[in-house]
């Protein structure tokens, strides 16, 4: 369990100190530590800056609890909106002055009304979500060993990471890990949510890398950037299937294969 | 997205499916189910050819020279592979494979012994083909029965230093057990305590060792919240033994509850996270006697480098000072009174439930003799309600140890009347409370229908009974 993060597209605000329309924010809060959002000043700090009008210097805060994160709402007229990407339109709405709501997704999109077009928005991802290994035998779970490392088979990320593994899981093939374009190929059309840009796949792996799998440091120091995610691809489908966070069950959650492009070899079987 | 599916979903019931009483695995026999866990299912077990124990006569009884009976019971853990993926399989395997390995070289008296191990060929069996068997010794019970039904404080102290004493050993063998806990601390018959489950035991190389990604949320030292997962596993080092054994104290010492706040493992791990990164100090129990408490808070030290001073040898050194010392609870009593508290709290788990009004219905066709049940808890006499904690448990066979698997379900309280026929001289030596000892029995005859039909009472638990005819 490590927390949640924040992260703050370019263009939105800032840390604070920062220049206004300033950088990407990532923040990251452990069990128990706070965050405070809004347009801030000198003598209302706050740890995420907002840079809009329409937003009060103090606007809202960020709690972490337990597994997941609560939010306040210090504004006394507008609701603000907190969606699921993945959702397919899931969304909560947290009226003016709630105290403490519990957010139950693992990926959130916080949007906050302003006078323009434009709403100002920023992501809280919450890895540390539990889930019951599938091979348990039932019964009470809260005393018993279970997998430290749990991963949401319904979401996005496991679907890229299921795509990963696929040609070792098909014919134990050591070498063939899929490239980015061609996951996009095998998934893009397969998404209820949207669809599936190369950009995204790349920040599906590393999330499963950073957050959810929390691979070793070793590929962190090797100069070469694409050697390095080439190394980080290899390193997630070989940990996925050593530690069965992916299994041949798992090949039913991508599309059927067509026989097309590169696949005949298994069609043929 | 659609929702998750596959295979478990249709193989659980198959899997989950206990063996019967009678069912033949191996050189065993199935007795009884004791519990299952997520990769495997635990029973009781005889060897083939032996049959059951018979109680009530004992014809060795006078000689003294026969075995115990019970000395061959078994525990079989049974993890299935059948209807699993190669790769899940292979975790089975591999765990399995840890046990037998730490079983053959680093055996202990402090941890559970391996008698033998092998894969199951069961034809008829489709979902036990290919398990993988482990025969081990068979406890009376886990630490985590005797927490629930309450710890007899004179106890705590030596159930600690018994767990620090089987650490000290598998430490100095350069062994982690990673996933220490009271359900994986089992009691023995002769009260000593014996470490179990070894499927995540992983031998050091050099200061680490490394361990597949699993283990008990509540039993997580900081550090390992977020641990990286690498090509091995995850990194472990003795450290987290150390911590482990210092949230047992805590539950050993206050009623079983975590020194972390939270009514969930998430929350208390979030609490153990918030201490680990100073932001909360740790608040511990009152009902933690001073010794214990300073000893589990240098258990649970916040990082690996303060908790490494704190090696279990160090701990248990400082266990052995404190019950030497004078003043010291732990000497009050002689050990064979510790037995007998022992097992009344641990046979109070089942028993409890059954009222002993029975018993009492039954005494009115009284054949021979009655005796009345005497209880050396001056706070459980004079009571009306039959509290459980104030029951008083039965024995199966008066010359065996007192334990918890030598007791019959049926309870007894103070100033019940129960009719007894005959009496032995020469049986177990039990203490009570008051210090008084006998190795005086009664036998009594248990409400009908009970099995076995009649029960042994100590004679410092009864008044009057003295004229019983021996019994033969």
């Amino acid at each position: 369990m490590s927390g949640v993060i924040v992260h703050l597209p370019q263009g939105s605000g800032g840390a604070v100190g920062g220049r206004p329309h300033g950088d990407t924010v990532t923040l990251r809060l452990g069990p128990g530590e706070v965050a405070r959002f809004g347009r801030g000043s000198t003598t209302v700090p706050v740890e995420l800056r907002l840079d809009d009008p329409a937003i009060s210097r103090l606007a809202g805060e960020i709690r972490v609890s337990d597994d997941h994160w609560q939010l306040t709402n210090h504004s006394t007229t507008h609701s603000y909106l907190v969606e699921n990407p993945e959702g397919a339109g899931e969304y909560l709405r947290v009226p003016p002055r709630r105290v403490g709501a519990p957010i139950p997704f693992e990926f959130s999109r916080v949007v906050l009304p302003t006078r323009g077009d434009v709403a100002i928005s920023f992501q809280v991802f919450a890895p540390d979500h539990v889930y019951l290994d599938p091979d348990a035998m039932g019964g009470p779970w809260g005393n018993s060993t279970v997998t430290a490392y749990s991963l949401n088979e319904t979401a996005t990320y496991f679907l890229v990471l299921v795509a990963l593994c696929e040609p070792r899981l098909r014919d134990q093939s050591r070498v063939a890990v899929p490239t980015t374009p061609q996951i996009v190929e095998r998934i893009g059309g397969h998404l209820t949510g949207g669809e599936l840009t190369a950009r995204a796949v790349s920040s599906h792996i590393d999330y499963l890398a950073d957050e959810k799998l929390r691979i070793g440091a070793p590929g962190a120091h090797e100069p070469g950037k694409g050697e390095r995610r080439n190394g980080k691809r290899e390193e997630i489908v070989g940990l996925a299937l050593r530690f069965g966070l992916v299994r041949e069950e798992h090949l039913a959650l991508l599309p059927p294969l067509t026989g097309a492009g590169g696949r005949e070899r298994q069609a043929a079987r | 997205m659609r929702p998750p599916h596959g295979p478990s979903d249709t193989t659980d019931g198959d899997r989950a499916d206990p063996l019967p009483p009678g069912h033949r695995v191996g050189d065993w026999v199935v007795t009884r189910l004791i519990g299952s866990g997520g990769w495997s299912t635990v029973y009781a077990a005889r060897p083939a050819g032996r049959q059951p124990d018979r109680t009530g006569g004992h014809p060795d009884r006078t000689g003294g020279t026969a075995a115990p009976p019970g000395h061959a019971d078994v525990a079989l853990k049974i993890m299935p592979t059948a209807g699993l993926a190669p790769r899940q399989a292979r975790r089975i395997v591999e765990s399995a494979r840890r046990e037998v390995e730490l079983g053959s070289r680093a055996g202990h008296t402090r941890l559970i012994g391996l008698l033998e191990s092998f894969v199951l060929t069961a034809p008829g069996h489709p979902s036990l083909e290919g398990a993988n068997v482990l025969v081990m010794e068979r406890a009376a019970g886990s630490l985590r029965d005797l927490i629930d039904a309450g710890v007899p404080e004179d106890d705590r102290g030596g159930l600690i230093a018994g767990i620090c004493e089987g650490l000290a050993h598998l430490h100095r063998s350069g062994w982690v057990h990673a996933d220490l806990k009271p359900e994986n601390v089992l009691l023995g018959r002769d009260r000593s305590v014996k470490l179990s489950d070894f499927g995540l035991a992983t031998e050091l190389t050099g200061t680490h060792g490394y361990v597949p990604p699993l283990g008990t949320l509540d039993y997580f030292p900081p550090e390992r919240w977020r641990a990286p997962l690498g090509e091995l596993g995850v990194r472990v080092r003795p450290t987290a033994d150390i911590w482990a054994l210092g949230i047992v104290i805590h539950e050993v010492f206050a009623s079983g509850a975590s020194p972390f706040p939270g009514a969930t493992p998430m929350a208390r791990g979030a609490a153990v996270q918030e201490y680990g990164q100073g932001r909360a100090p740790l608040r511990m129990d009152h009902a933690v006697p001073p010794f214990w408490r300073a000893l589990a808070a240098d258990c649970l030290a916040p990082t690996h480098e303060a908790r490494a001073r704190h090696t279990a040898e160090s701990l248990l050194a400082r266990i052995a000072a404190h019950r030497e010392a004078p003043g010291s609870r732990a000497g009050r009593r002689g050990p064979r009174a510790r037995t007998a508290v022992l097992a009344t709290a641990l046979c109070g788990i089942a028993g409890a439930a059954l009222c002993s009004d029975a018993v009492r219905a039954a005494s009115a066709t009284a054949p021979a003799g009655t005796v009345q049940v005497y209880n050396a808890e001056r706070d459980c006499r004079g009571q009306s309600v039959r509290d459980p904690r104030c029951s008083l448990g039965l024995a199966i066979d008066p010359v065996r140890p007192y334990t918890a698997e030598n007791v019959v379900a049926t309870r007894v309280w103070h100033g019940d009347i129960l009719t007894a026929d005959c009496q032995v001289a020469d049986g177990e030596t039990i203490i009570d409370e008051e210090d008084r000892r006998s190795t005086h029995w009664f036998r009594v005859h248990l409400p009908p229908g009970s099995e076995p039909p009649t029960a042994w009472l100590p004679a410092v638990r009864a008044k009057d009974g003295t004229a019983l005819p021996e019994c033969f």
